[in-house]
């Protein structure tokens, strides 16, 4: 992938589920190193959003493009496409019969296909930068909440990833853990990686998105640096959720 | 098929003795069960032990043993006990059909005692407790709030233990019950034809067996109406 | 009418000598069912109805007809038709004991699939789709996250199916096979001593049974360190 073109790009792309519509026409292109957030009330098609680039979707209308990779039935690899793209989710989704080491090789082992050696050095240096390595040996469950987020963040980062897709992170933290997923979120930020994250962390929004993105309604309704964003919202839908979300 | 004809009046008359000691042993079953989780659930330990053992015993010993001994057994005694009256008395025959049914309720009740225990602990404290608050007597909850929850609780489990009643009525013909594995081997012995017999003695049990999960997934159905939302 | 120690302690050795009988015939019937179990549980989740429906009709069948009317069909019924006669299979049809463990792992292997299907079902789809996003492809998931998992879930159910079968092991005894209770029943037959010698019987079964179940439980603590808080 050549970094001058975009790294996503989806095309009047829309979802169904049932009668349900969960994704109506979103146009949305993404260039390396742009860290975007998306907010929007909860059944709005932020989590389908993200979902399809991965595709643990798929998308029944428009076209999604990931480099200069289709996402089509006929692909013929979607687990090299899927190797590009990490992601994080709200239940942490760590394999829960593995220590947190084995966590973070298997599927390096498996996908990537390198030595035993090779793949320990990486987990052990993400786990570093994630800042627990000295928990490589426990279990998920031995770990607080954070603890384990921060693992499932390093697990998608050993395979080394163009972009990292961020599903609610932290919705399902205790408060005082928040904060130490929210500051790896930044460090990785700064270090210049690719990042959609569905949030409602509004301040991590603020210091570390180029670009912050509503969503209701299966629509991209408003898009805007987070200053424009948070001091002029122009939509009426889009003033009534920052005031719920921001008032307190 | 032919080899069938004359003999399906006799397999009637199989299904028939299937279905009493069916009625029978089930009523014994819920009897057995619910002695087993009252004595489970009491304050008094030696009734904790004893339905322990019961449990212990039931579960780990195979059917077949327990109806063998219950048919020799019981009529050694009865014979030894007639026998103090009347030194004539040679032997006292124990009906096939009520050892057998006595020895199946037993085990399949030593599974319900567990199911009827586990039922009347998962009913919500707080629906009970509601119960109470609202100034209905004890007997009152028991029967209005109590009796009904448990009930659909346990209606899974307890089709399970209809069905396991309904298969052990088969080995009941080892005791010379004339139910209609044993009227299979009459047949048999009549027309040669052990392959034929046995089959029509499987799909009999397999039609028990189907009536037996129709009704417990009717009865499922009514019993969980309150948990479906919309109608 | 007396309990008869001395008898117990000559036949107990006797009975103890068919052992080796009953664990041929459950170790067999235990690894054969497994083989078929998985393979049914694989057809039903499937999602493809020409396999699902196979297995469904399969499981349904043999859960809902005796064991005992299982194994007759094949001891007694086989025999009957040609094609088995003629069938490279024969040798193990013509003698009781290939029959024993032929019936006996059918019937295993339709409740095992349920048991397997359960832990199946109860992984995490959650963890199974990050495993997903990762590109782990669809075999590898169910090698390396669905296995482990489900077997762990699935495993005391498995262990009580595993005791069924060791009961279900003394039905062997009604096609001739010598294992421990056909030796009792030709001893009852003999001393006409039903109570020593099937409640020595019912002992040997009972410690059996516990056996099994200390086996398992060790084995799940292994199976399951991972749940454990504290490392």
């Amino acid at each position: 992938m050549t970094s001058d073109a975009p790294l996503i790009r989806m095309q009047a792309v829309g979802k169904r589920f049932g009668n349900f519509q969960a994704l109506a026409n979103i146009d949305l292109t993404v260039t390396s190193g742009e860290r975007i957030v998306v907010c929007g009330p909860s059944g709005s098609g932020k989590s389908t959003l993200i979902r399809c680039i991965n595709r643990l979707e798929k998308h029944d209308a428009g076209r999604i493009f990931i480099g200069q990779t289709e996402l089509t039935d006929a692909m013929e690899d979607l687990n090299a496409v899927r190797r590009e793209v990490g992601m994080v989710f709200q239940s942490f989704n760590l394999f829960p019969h593995m220590t947190v080491l084995k966590n973070l090789m298997l599927a390096q082992r498996l996908v990537r296909k390198i030595t035993r050696q090779e793949a320990q050095d990486i987990a052990m240096h993400y786990l570093e930068r994630v800042r627990i390595p000295e928990q490589a040996k426990k279990y998920p469950i031995q770990l607080s909440g954070g603890q384990q987020q921060r693992v499932a963040i390093a697990r998608a980062l050993c395979m080394k990833p163009q972009v990292m897709l961020f599903d609610e992170p932290t919705s399902a933290l205790d408060p005082e853990m928040i904060h130490e997923v929210l500051d790896v979120m930044v460090d990785l930020a700064k270090d210049g990686m690719t990042m959609i994250c569905v949030t409602h962390e509004m301040g991590f929004a603020r210091s570390v998105a180029d670009r912050v993105i509503f969503m209701d309604e299966g629509r991209i309704l408003e898009q805007a640096p987070p200053l424009d964003f948070f001091q002029n919202p122009r939509r009426g839908r889009t003033k009534q959720f920052l005031s719920q979300i921001l008032q307190h | 098929m032919e080899a069938l004809s004359g003999w399906g009046d006799d397999f009637f008359q199989g299904s028939v003795v299937v279905a009493q000691v069916f009625v029978a042993s089930l009523i014994l079953m819920v009897i057995f069960g619910l002695i087993g989780a009252a004595a489970k659930l009491s304050g008094n330990r030696l009734a904790r032990t004893i339905a322990g053992a019961y449990t212990v015993v039931f579960r780990g010993t195979p059917e077949i043993l327990v109806i063998l001994l219950l048919y020799f057994g019981t009529a050694l005694t009865l014979t030894a006990i007639a026998q103090l009256f009347n030194p004539e008395i040679r032997f006292i025959d124990v009906p096939p059909f009520w050892a057998g049914t006595f020895a199946i309720a037993l085990i399949v009740g030593s599974y319900a005692t567990e199911t009827f225990r586990g039922a009347f602990l998962g009913v919500t404290p707080g629906s009970i407790e509601a119960a109470h608050a609202l100034g209905m007597s004890n007997l009152q909850v028991f029967f209005y709030v109590r009796v009904p929850e448990m009930w659909r609780l346990a209606l899974p489990a307890f089709g399970n233990h209809m069905l396991s009643l309904i298969k052990d009525t088969a080995l009941i013909s080892i005791i010379g019950l004339n139910e209609t594995l044993f009227v299979a081997k009459q047949a048999i012995g009549a027309t040669g034809q052990p392959f034929t017999m046995y089959i029509v003695v499987g799909l009999i049990y397999l039609g028990f067996s189907t009536i037996i999960t129709l009704t417990v997934m009717g009865l499922e159905r009514y019993g969980n109406r309150h948990l479906r939302q919309g109608t | 009418m007396s309990f008869d120690t001395a008898l117990i302690v000559e036949s107990l050795p006797k009975m103890l000598m068919g052992i080796g009988l009953t664990f041929q015939l459950l170790v067999l019937s235990a690894v054969f069912g497994l083989i078929l179990a998985t393979l049914l549980m694989l057809m039903r989740i499937s999602g493809k109805w020409w396999l699902s429906w196979p297995a469904q009709v399969y499981i349904y069948v043999f859960r809902g007809t005796p064991i005992l009317v299982q194994i007759f069909i094949v001891y007694y019924g086989f025999p009957q038709l040609e094609v088995i006669r003629e069938s490279v299979l024969w040798p193990v049809f013509r003698e009781p004991f290939g029959c024993a463990v032929f019936a006996l792992s059918l019937n295993a292997g339709a409740y095992v699939s349920e048991i397997l299907r359960g832990g199946v079902l109860g992984v995490d789809r959650g963890m199974l789709e990050a495993g997903e996003a990762l590109g782990l492809s669809k075999t590898q998931r169910f090698v390396y996250l669905t296995t482990p998992i489900a077997t762990r879930l699935a495993l005391p159910a498995y262990g009580n199916d595993i005791i069924s079968l060791l009961k279900s092991t003394a039905l062997a005894s009604t096609i001739t096979l010598m294992e421990m209770t056909g030796i009792a029943r030709t001893i009852v037959a003999q001393t006409y001593a039903p109570y020593e010698i099937f409640i020595s019987l019912a002992i040997v079964y009972m410690v059996l049974t516990f056996l099994i179940q200390k086996l398992v439980a060790r084995i799940e603590r292994h199976l399951g360190r991972y749940t454990l808080k504290e490392g």
